[in-house]
């Protein structure tokens, strides 16, 4: 099943798309990683390359990486998904919990400081369609819910320690009723 | 990647400037009258060589210095004539006779030989000039008219150049930061042949000359600390490379040659055990952390530039409203019916203006493509004297498809 073939076929594919998502029982090509889904359902594959070949590689180089639009505020709005999705910090990052987009857009809100709801809104819809779109987040937008995506498993132990201190400073989802003005 | 390609040559060239003039300044300190008054930029030198070559090509007359500065129209004229003073103060160009009012000139060969060795020391780094250097010395120690004071002095000038040598690359292997010892890298290539000559010369000295042990031993003390401060620079250079892929750890000729003359498998494994992830923005943690921290702040964020009070944005909502008004119009039009003759519009019209209005809207309705309404028109002119539109064109809107 994992010949030479099939390993080429899945790194193609996810040269081109990103993470995959492929049916309960496939068994991981050699360099991805297996991400089961939470609800049993199919799994993640995420190409993981060694650290001395990946995309940091591009910023020691002094090389531009792909393009990403409004990086501060994907990266702030990144952050906020963690806090939301990721409940306690020493559990393993993935699968995670999902959250409403409420909160999510709240604790984005306390990060970026005050905005025009409008833009505040825009910004993170912006940056939810871009991180999910590079597998960073998985946006279900008619069930309005967001999880961490599969590529957040790619972060190595000492980023996630970084992350973890990162998630120690941010202000936590409200547990109380949904405010009136995070769904306008 | 072509752009990349022209940058990075871009960079190259003046780096290679920087260099070449860096090793310039060193070369003329010696000639220098006082500090400071040194050429800036390399470009000088290339006036310096077209007036020379001007007098070459002069023939034995000379030139004036007019004809000097027509045959450098090339370059501008306050510069070359500024060039040519400096040169007429230094000797390099002369009277032809020296006596008032002479206005021919001649120019002296020795500064162009200078230029041509600058040159060459500047594109290879004095390393071959290096090489010469100790070829000349074995040559002047072996020759059988040599006597025990050129051996001395011989040595000598070998001692000291090693010490210098030696002296530059420890203290940058110590302090420096890598940037710079990089830059300096050329005095680490080919380093082995060259203390292998040295200790030639060091040989032939020694062997005929045994009474100048003492200088001998300086030399071999000055080539053994050009090797010790070659190892610590290479080091220090090396483990600066394992943590940060410096490709500049060699010079861009070894890995131009390395890439021309390498076959394909050679070229292929320098990429093993790389393989490329999906071109997906990559997250640091570090850049996140910063976002999160600078995010509360409130930024600098872009206003609109003021517009005149009263032009309010239309743009955004007129399409839709004007479809919702053309609709509602035609749609009074036509009550029931599926279609409506034109001329009965128009002259149902109050006046020639509201007519007109009428009109556009009809044709905007038809050119619609969401609006399911058509315009055909008719042969003739339908004329009415005493009518409001006097004269109409027949014609007749109708629905394409029935309103739900």
């Amino acid at each position: 099943m994992t010949g030479p073939d099939e390993t080429a076929l899945a790194w193609a594919r996810a040269r081109a798309g990103g993470p995959l998502r492929v049916p309960v029982g496939t068994p991981a090509p050699a360099g991805m990683l297996r991400l089961p889904e939470p609800s049993g359902d199919g799994a993640w594959l995420v190409p993981q390359v060694p650290e001395t070949a990946d995309a940091r590689v591009l910023a020691e180089m002094g090389l531009a990486g792909p393009l990403l639009e409004q990086p501060n505020d994907t990266a702030r709005l990144l952050a906020a998904v963690l806090r939301c999705c990721w409940p306690d910090p020493l559990a393993p990052i993935w699968p995670g919990v999902t959250a409403g987009s409420a909160p999510v857009l709240a604790v984005f809100g306390e990060l970026t400081g005050p905005r025009d709801e409008m833009a505040h809104r825009r910004s993170a819809v912006a940056a939810l369609r871009r991180l999910d779109q590079a597998g960073w987040l998985l946006w279900d937008e008619t069930a309005d819910t967001i999880r961490l995506g599969p590529r957040v498993a790619l972060w190595s132990g000492s980023d996630l320690s970084t992350l973890r201190q990162l998630w120690r400073t941010m202000p936590g989802p409200q547990p109380a009723p949904p405010a009136p003005e995070a769904a306008p | 990647m072509t752009d990349d390609g022209l940058v990075q040559q871009g960079l190259d060239d003046l780096a290679g400037e920087a260099a070449v003039l860096r090793v310039y300044r060193q070369a003329f300190a010696v000639l220098a009258r006082e500090a400071e008054k040194m050429i800036l930029s390399p470009q000088l030198l290339d006036v310096d060589e077209a007036i020379l070559s001007a007098f070459a090509a002069s023939g034995s007359d000379g030139l004036t210095e007019e004809q000097v500065r027509n045959a450098c129209r090339a370059f501008p004229e306050p510069t070359v004539s500024r060039r040519f003073e400096v040169l007429k103060g230094y000797g390099a160009v002369t009277k032809v006779f020296e006596r008032p009012n002479e206005r021919y000139y001649r120019a002296a060969f020795a500064p162009y030989i200078m230029l041509l060795f600058l040159r060459r020391i500047a594109e290879r780094g004095g390393q071959s000039e290096l090489h010469q250097l100790l070829s000349l010395e074995h040559e002047s120690v072996s020759a059988a008219t040599a006597t025990d004071a050129d051996g001395r002095a011989s040595v000598e000038r070998l001692t000291q150049v090693f010490r210098l040598i030696a002296n530059e690359l420890s203290i940058m292997s110590l302090g420096a930061d890598v940037v710079q010892l990089r830059e300096n890298a050329q005095l680490l290539w080919g380093n082995e042949a060259l203390i292998r000559r040295a200790e030639k010369v060091h040989a032939t000295v020694l062997e005929r000359w045994p009474s100048l042990d003492r200088e001998c031993q300086w030399l071999r003390a000055g080539l053994a600390a050009y090797r010790d401060a070659i190892d610590a620079a290479a080091a220090r250079l090396i483990e600066r490379a394992g943590t940060t892929r410096a490709l500049g750890l060699l010079p861009a000729e070894e890995w131009r040659t390395f890439a021309r003359t390498a076959d394909t498998e050679r070229l292929g494994a320098v990429l093993d055990g790389f393989v490329f992830d999906a071109p997906a923005p990559w997250f640091d943690p570090q850049v996140m952390t910063e976002a999160v921290e600078t995010g509360g702040r409130p930024d600098t964020a872009r206003m609109p530039p003021p517009r005149p009070v009263g032009d309010a944005d239309p743009t955004e909502t007129s399409p839709a409203t004007d479809q919702d008004t053309i609709r509602a119009t035609v749609e009074d039009l036509l009550a029931t019916r599926d279609f409506v003759e034109v001329n009965e519009v128009l002259r149902m019209a109050p006046d020639w203006a509201a007519a007109r209005r009428l009109l556009a809207q009809l044709t905007a309705a038809h050119h619609d493509p969401a609006l399911p309404y058509a315009l055909t028109w008719a042969e003739g002119l339908d004329v009415a004297e005493a009518a409001s539109p006097a004269w109409v064109t027949p014609g007749r809107l109708t629905r394409t498809e029935t309103q739900p």
